[in-house]
């Protein structure tokens, strides 16, 4: 009996040893994935990338719904004259409003229009959402869009700081940023000028400024990570 | 009256007006813009009444956030009554105040339009290089649709991101099923059927923009069923599998019958008296029985030669053959040489008997050879004499016969000494058997030995003048042998016996070849 074990035990210790360094080496693979290596790295920051940019489209869209939905219920006319620009209280954020200029603006700057724009509508998108359930007039649909909309936005902005803090760790972009993170240093700008509009010019202003928000963070996307799918 | 007739006259050039009036051009109407690529854009106007006169179109606009009337950069490009808008001139997600102004000569008209946001205006163009594939594999047949976007589209930089729908409907059929795409540039279309045509179409947008038209519509067959040609084949594996299975059954469970139809046993052969199992079964013996049907055969004699040539033998000159023996027929004659001891006794007196015995002890055989027999002493007697009177040993003719007919003569071959040619036996002289105390001598005749001594071929029958070849006692041979040869020789047929016996000798010991002993 012992002398059949004795050959077979140091096979064994073997293949135990074998299996657990295999176990092992992809546990650490795995951790290593979102704390070590640079490929893995990117490879989850361009997932992140994705994810947000998903978000943002589907912010975009519903925007896009409630705006055709005021339109048919208020009919405004389609060429106004004398309107010679909207009062969206975001206006005062310079954005770049072309491809070149946005491939030509820093990374930095680009994700900080990015945040500004994101912090910027979510107080007005709220309080839209209160007046849509005060307002009868609005069916259910139109409601419960505003209150989605408005959960996306804070959802995207979230987001959009947890692609910032990656880049920032990832050494993509400099960490000057840190301070705008903050939300109150850019609440401190855009105090009170979104009440001055009405609804319509606020989904109006909001569908703009999602369509942006959404362009933004493709161009980013494809000017860090461009191997990922642009 | 007056004032009709100033009426009248107002009526008349106000009219004369009208039919040649000229004015200022009214404004335009329709105002339309549209980008391609989200890069640049184009507005066209429809233009009012030009008043008859020509008249210039201007455009002028301004952008929200940025200050000052700007002109129109092109109005060329994207046709007449249009503005193009290259890249350093469009901005997004900003307003744009356009004015038109028509001038002419009388006057001017504008119209003022207002342009949100460019982006609603993005309208790309169709999708292109759309290929269906069909694919027959699988359980269904499906098609394989592929396109590329738009290519003055900037996909590369995430600037533009473009979404497609497509559409798939049967030739025949009215209704279009529409499906969405998304981002993706291809499409595995599975509702499709057996044997009909389809046309594929696809369009996209950019950024939730307007929809492009639709792309050249493509065709694809999807071919014909192929299951009813599986059906066949299986229907047709099935009913030949069918007379197969059988004609295995039949090979299998009677195969004793189809051996016997197919293999019919082999009739043995039919023999009267020959048992064929005893065939199998018997031994050697009862096999030859049985083939042979027991059939009593003679036991086989030894092998006697029946001798058709004639020997000659003739132990001296003087041997002579008479005419009597001349035979009709010319066949090999095996000629003997005088010093044949065939069993012949060279004595001068008792050679004869000895000789006649010994014929006659060969002869048994034949009858004609007894006709020799009997002529021979006759003819012999002068050979006789001459033997007595000399030394000379000779054969006497009649016992140097020897029974030329059957080749037994030479029944005993240990004598032989030469076979030279086909026709001579140069026999040497050994023992007589009979034992004789005779001068044993030695002749050698051998005709053809030595052809130098041939002093005469007459027809096939070559006389020799002997030379030294005989041993003393043919020493007078040989004088007779000188002698002979200034004589004629004589025909057998004379039967003259001469002095010059050796003539005779010569002429008939070697001239009757053949035709004196043939025997029939």
């Amino acid at each position: 009996m012992s002398a059949h074990i004795r050959p077979v035990s140091p096979l064994l210790v073997v293949l135990i040893y074998l299996a657990l360094c295999s176990r092992l080496s992809s546990m650490r693979a795995a951790s290593s994935c979102t704390n070590g290596q640079t490929g893995c790295h990117f490879l989850s920051l361009a997932n992140l990338f994705d994810r947000v940019i998903q978000h943002s489209a589907r912010m975009h869209g519903i925007s896009n719904d409630l705006h055709s939905e005021f339109e048919l219920y208020f009919l405004p006319s389609k060429n106004q004259i004398g309107r010679v620009s909207r009062n969206c209280h975001t206006s005062t954020i310079l954005t770049p409003n072309g491809k070149e200029n946005a491939q030509r603006i820093a990374r930095e700057e680009l994700t900080e229009v990015i945040l500004k724009l994101l912090v910027a509508w979510r107080e007005p998108l709220w309080h839209f959402h209160q007046n849509m359930a005060q307002h009868h007039e609005f069916n259910n649909f139109s409601s419960n869009k505003s209150l989605e909309m408005s959960d996306m936005v804070h959802e995207l902005r979230r987001g959009v700081q947890k692609v910032v803090e990656k880049m920032q760790m990832l050494g993509v972009i400099s960490s000057s940023l840190g301070n705008l993170a903050s939300p109150e240093a850019l609440l401190a700008s855009d105090r009170a000028e979104w009440r001055l509009m009405n609804d319509y010019d606020l989904l109006y202003c909001f569908r703009r400024d999602s369509n942006k928000i959404q362009n933004y963070l493709k161009i980013l996307k494809c000017r860090i990570v461009p191997e990922h799918g642009c | 009256m007056r004032t009709h007739l100033g009426l009248v006259m107002l009526c008349v050039m106000s009219a004369a007006g009208v039919c040649s009036s000229t004015s200022a051009p009214e404004s335009p109407r329709q105002f339309d813009c549209r980008s391609r690529e989200k890069e640049t854009f184009s507005c066209w106007w429809e233009p009012g009444s030009d008043g008859g006169l020509p008249t210039e179109y201007r455009l002028f606009y301004e952008i929200e956030n940025f200050r000052g009337v700007r002109e129109c950069p092109d109005y060329v490009s994207a046709g007449e009554n249009s503005c193009f808008f290259d890249k350093k001139h469009t901005s997004f997600w900003a307003e744009y105040i356009m004015m038109v102004v028509a001038t002419n000569a009388l006057g001017n008209a504008s119209a003022q339009f207002q342009i949100p946001d460019v982006m609603n205006y993005v309208k790309p163009d169709p999708p292109v290089n759309v290929t269906v594939v069909v694919n027959s594999s699988a359980p269904s047949p499906f098609l394989e649709i592929r396109w590329k976007s738009p290519p003055n589209v900037d996909v590369r930089t995430g600037w533009v991101t473009p979404k497609y729908e497509l559409r798939v409907k049967q030739n025949d059929s009215k209704e279009w099923k529409t499906v969405d795409i998304g981002a993706q540039t291809f499409f595995n279309f599975h509702n499709v059927e057996h044997g009909l045509l389809y046309m594929v179409q696809v369009r996209c947008n950019l950024d939730y923009g307007k929809w492009s038209e639709w792309s050249n519509t493509i065709f694809a067959k999807i071919p014909k069923h192929r299951q009813l040609e599986k059906y066949f084949w299986i229907f047709v594996f099935v009913f030949s599998l069918i007379p197969l299975l059988t004609a295995m059954y039949i090979l299998v469970l009677k195969r004793k019958v189809v051996k016997q139809c197919l293999l019919p046993p082999v009739p043995g052969p039919k023999i009267k008296g020959v048992d064929v199992h005893l065939l199998k079964s018997g031994q050697s013996e009862d096999v030859v029985n049985a083939l042979t049907g027991n059939q009593n055969f003679p036991p086989m004699a030894a092998w006697t030669e029946q001798v058709e040539d004639f020997l000659l033998v003739s132990d001296s000159d003087e041997w002579l053959l008479t005419d009597t023996f001349a035979s009709e027929e010319k066949k090999d004659i095996f000629i003997i040489a005088a010093g044949l001891h065939l069993g012949l006794e060279i004595q001068c007196g008792d050679s004869t008997v000895d000789l006649n015995t010994w014929e006659k002890t060969d002869d048994s055989k034949e009858e004609t050879k007894s006709n020799f027999l009997n002529t021979e002493p006759t003819n012999l007697p002068i050979e006789k004499q001459e033997c007595l009177s000399g030394e000379e040993v000779s054969i006497q003719p009649n016992t140097s016969y020897v029974d030329i007919q059957q080749r037994p003569t030479l029944t005993d071959y240990s004598r032989v000494k030469e076979v030279n040619g086909d026709t001579i036996l140069i026999l040497n002289e050994e023992e007589i058997p009979h034992g004789s105390d005779a001068v044993k001598l030695k002749r050698e005749v051998s005709v053809p030995d030595d052809y130098s001594r041939v002093k005469e071929v007459n027809s096939d029958v070559v006389f020799l003048e002997k030379g030294d070849s005989a041993d003393g006692c043919c020493k007078k041979k040989e004088d007779h042998y000188t002698d002979w040869t200034n004589q004629k020789p004589i025909m057998p047929h004379d039967s003259e016996l001469s002095k010059g016996f050796c003539s005779k000798m010569i002429a008939n010991g070697y001239v009757d070849s053949v035709p004196s002993f043939s025997v029939k």
